[in-house]
């Protein structure tokens, strides 16, 4: 059991050290490089979400990220002290629509929600709690 | 992220290299929109992005790609992606853009259906 948090503030500029937090983590945990990519995606579209619906006052809002390895699963929590939002509250995008009639909306979290094996969220206190997970091979 | 831009061949060929992520997204769909007023203003020739460099796309590279196609579309251009990676043709396959845009297996095979289609 691996198990690592890093505390930032929801800016954009905050996301690449969030991705080399998770490469730095997957390596750590000696996870084969191809299976990070579906928690590279989640994170961005998560953090992306926090970043531009989320602030504190005027202040940026306070993100966690967590990722743990055990018995085989990588587990991915995001932690933002934002407004109570629940992203699976979203609609899925019509991915059958053509392209003219084709929007964008509700398209990154249907990607997690494709991608992951599990999904789920809770409003703890004054934090939005997002886990994510997926076994890894 | 960055891209290169090339008029070869009667098409233009639109190279992204890196992550097109969230960050990235809105300089490359400027980018995108004035090549396809370019190309539209060259006898509408074809716009073809290579992906073989493109490492990696979320939802707001997506959407780039979206507001591009319709561009093309609208303004009479053909308009294709090709070369893409794993992780790439992953996220076009699951979110349905596979079925709304043109997606060509490699580079040779792109500019050979795109040739056919001037010549047709």
């Amino acid at each position: 059991m691996i198990e690592r948090w890093k505390a930032v503030a929801g800016v954009t500029a905050e996301l690449q050290g969030l991705n080399e937090f998770l490469e730095e983590f997957w390596k750590e945990a000696c996870l084969p490089a191809e299976g990070a990519f579906p928690f590279l995606l989640a994170l961005e579209e998560v953090f992306a979400n926090v970043v531009m619906h989320g602030t504190v006052g005027t202040d940026p809002v306070p993100v966690e990220l967590g990722l743990a390895f055990n018995a085989g699963q990588v587990t991915m929590t995001v932690k933002d002290a934002g407004p109570e939002f629940d992203p699976l509250s979203i609609a899925a995008p019509d991915v059958e629509a053509p392209l003219e009639e084709r929007g964008v909306g509700g398209l990154g979290i249907y990607l997690i929600r494709e991608l992951m094996q599990a999904v789920s969220y809770r409003r703890v206190g004054s934090q939005n709690v997002l886990t994510m997970s997926k076994p890894v091979p | 992220m960055n891209a290169t831009f090339d008029v070869v061949e009667g098409l233009t060929l639109v190279n992204p290299v890196g992550r097109l992520d969230f960050e990235a997204s809105a300089i490359f769909q400027k980018q995108m929109e004035q090549v396809i007023a370019e190309a539209a203003g060259r006898s509408s020739q074809p716009v073809l992005v290579n992906c073989a460099a493109l490492d990696y796309v979320s939802s707001a590279g997506l959407r780039v790609f979206l507001v591009a196609a319709r561009a093309a579309k609208s303004a009479g251009i053909r308009f294709s992606v090709c070369a893409l990676t794993a992780s790439v043709k992953e996220v076009f396959d699951v979110s349905g853009f596979s079925r709304i845009i043109d997606v060509q297996a490699d580079l040779d095979s792109a500019k050979g259906v795109l040739a056919a289609s001037r010549s047709a």
